[in-house]
């Protein structure tokens, strides 16, 4: 669970940067559950980053095909 | 027993093109068979928001005469269907499942709308949903929470909820849903049904309410995998009115269902995908696997390392764009919003734009990466759908208690992978928890290989009937 005053600070760069205020008490919650997500980043930290050369997503798709399609 | 021992209604989407089209049953009885069963049982279920009796019944009419006179008519004639109600049609209310949205009436309609009627489906009203396709359990504030017609105190499954609960309600013959992280799959498999979600860009998105750009998809809810291989057909294919749609050629999908798996490989990946799962869900799907094997698939044990990377860039890009779409309205309308869906979107805000940009970058990578791993050398990919028994409506209620906030999002863990890959990925009915509820098999396979992935299903399907079980309403 993201500590108390993180949440505190999280909220106040949202109010800031999205003019978006917290609506409730489960969005609390919701902000302090990002720990979670930040948790999976860490540990797959060593491994990304931004990709140098052109990668796009669609090419990818049509690259990976089935073999004979 | 067959079909018609119980009812038109119960046929299933292809059975009753087919007994339309050769003259076994009018599309007026369709129609009015689904409709006695609406009537009969959606007090229970609450999977309808709109229902457009006479217009049905109209169209209906109107195909019977079509035929009666010779006309060549489409593949989907005759057939009613509903839609979740995300889907524009131009002078309709599409109420997104929302408050907000509750007097929208949008200017254009869908380009998968407008090819189903062309193929002759009969569009019989809207369905209920998660508020803007945002929860995986089938909850709403503003419509009521639909419910599992196998057994109403629990999820129905989310988003497409009332498009599962009313394909297994025998309601209609298919539904539109949408996944933008298993949104097809969850209510699929929850609801006992069969849900397709193709590659990413397989089917147009003109015209669908947006959730996530990078990983909405549009798809069936029906009975069998047959019925998901004729609707893609009819779906699918470029779309100029969605650049973003595919250009690649869209087969006779139908045509692959041969029943025959010799040759074929299944890759079990024992990461991530059954990590805590539950001892009937792991029971059911070690079946289904014996099942594939025994119509002649190879199964294979593997892991998959780069699935810790895809689970935490798929977070993170649904969670931002879900969030910048409803900014504006998050600024000036946030309480009419439920609770756990203005949570959710709020927590996107916090997440640092880097991130997202390098979830982007690394999504053609890791799906390579994912193809090397897991798909090469093996067809298709076999998980659960859900790792866990069906929950019930309340234990996943976050407006209730925020306390349920981790329950309700593990809902679709298994899912959510596949919409970052983009991978074509069907979710066929596979048994039964020791609650009475369904359990599903999903079966993932190579970009555009939906072929593939329905030929697998329909073969399993051949050899199992738990597509073919209606729950006791």
């Amino acid at each position: 669970m993201m500590e108390p005053d993180l949440v505190t600070s999280a909220a106040e760069a949202i109010r800031r940067w999205s003019g978006i205020a917290m609506p409730n008490e489960a969005a609390r919650r919701s902000l302090a559950d990002l720990t979670a997500i930040i948790a999976e980043v860490e540990k797959v930290r060593a491994g990304m980053a931004f990709e140098d050369e052109p990668s796009g997503f669609e090419a990818a798709l049509r690259d990976t095909k089935e073999p004979g399609r | 027993m067959t079909a018609f021992d119980t009812g038109p209604a119960f046929l299933s989407m292809t059975e009753a093109a087919e007994a339309f089209a050769r003259g076994e049953v009018t599309a007026e009885a369709l129609v009015r068979a689904c409709l006695a069963r609406i009537e009969a049982h959606d007090r229970r279920v609450n999977a309808v928001i709109r229902l457009d009796r006479e217009e049905a019944l109209e169209r209906a009419a109107a195909l019977d005469r079509q035929r009666a006179a010779g006309a060549l008519l489409g593949p989907l004639a005759g057939v009613p269907m509903m839609h979740k109600d995300m889907y524009y049609r131009a002078g309709r209310v599409s109420t997104c499942g929302s408050r907000i949205r509750r007097d929208f009436v949008p200017e254009t309609t869908a380009t998968v709308l407008q090819r189903l009627d062309a193929a002759g489906a009969i569009d019989m009203g809207t369905l209920n949903m998660a508020e803007f396709a945002q929860n995986p359990t089938g909850h709403n504030a503003h419509f009521g929470h639909c419910r599992n017609p196998w057994n109403p105190e629990h999820c129905p499954g989310g988003s497409s909820s009332g498009s599962g609960a009313g394909v297994a309600a025998r309601f209609f013959h298919a539904a539109l849903g949408s996944d933008t992280g298993g949104s097809i799959r969850l209510p699929a498999t929850l609801c006992g049904v069969t849900g397709l979600k193709g590659t990413q860009t397989r089917v147009s998105r003109h015209g669908v309410m947006p959730l996530s750009f990078s990983c909405d998809n549009v798809g069936p809810l029906v009975r069998t995998a047959r019925d998901a291989a004729r609707f893609l057909r009819v779906t699918a294919g470029h779309d100029p009115k969605d650049p973003t749609s595919s250009r690649e050629p869209v087969p006779d999908y139908e045509a692959a269902l041969t029943g025959d798996l010799r040759g074929l490989s299944i890759a079990v990946c024992e990461t991530w995908f059954l990590e805590d799962a539950d001892a009937p869900v792991l029971a059911a799907f070690e079946a289904a696997l014996e099942t594939l094997r025994a119509r002649g698939a190879r199964i294979a044990r593997i892991r998959v390392p780069c699935l810790a990377a895809v689970n935490a860039y798929t977070a993170i890009i649904s969670r931002v764009e879900g969030a910048t779409i409803h900014a504006a309205w998050m600024r000036e309308r946030a309480a009419d919003y439920a609770a756990h869906l203005s949570a959710r979107l709020y927590a996107g805000y916090a997440i640092p734009a880097h991130y997202y940009v390098e979830a982007l970058s690394r999504r053609g990578p890791l799906l390579r990466q994912f193809v090397a791993e897991a798909l090469t050398g093996h067809d298709l990919v076999a998980t659960p759908t859900l790792r866990t028994r069906v929950p019930t409506l309340a234990e996943t209620n976050v407006d209730a208690d925020p306390a349920n906030w981790s329950r309700f999002m593990a809902v679709s863990a298994n899912t959510r992978p596949f919409n970052y890959l983009g991978l074509p990925t069907v979710s066929v009915p596979c048994g039964f928890d020791d609650r009475g509820l369904p359990v599903g098999l999903q079966l993932a396979g190579r970009p555009f290989a939906e072929a593939t992935v329905l030929r697998a299903a329909d073969a399993f399907q051949r050899e199992t009937d738990w597509h073919r079980r209606a729950p006791p309403l």
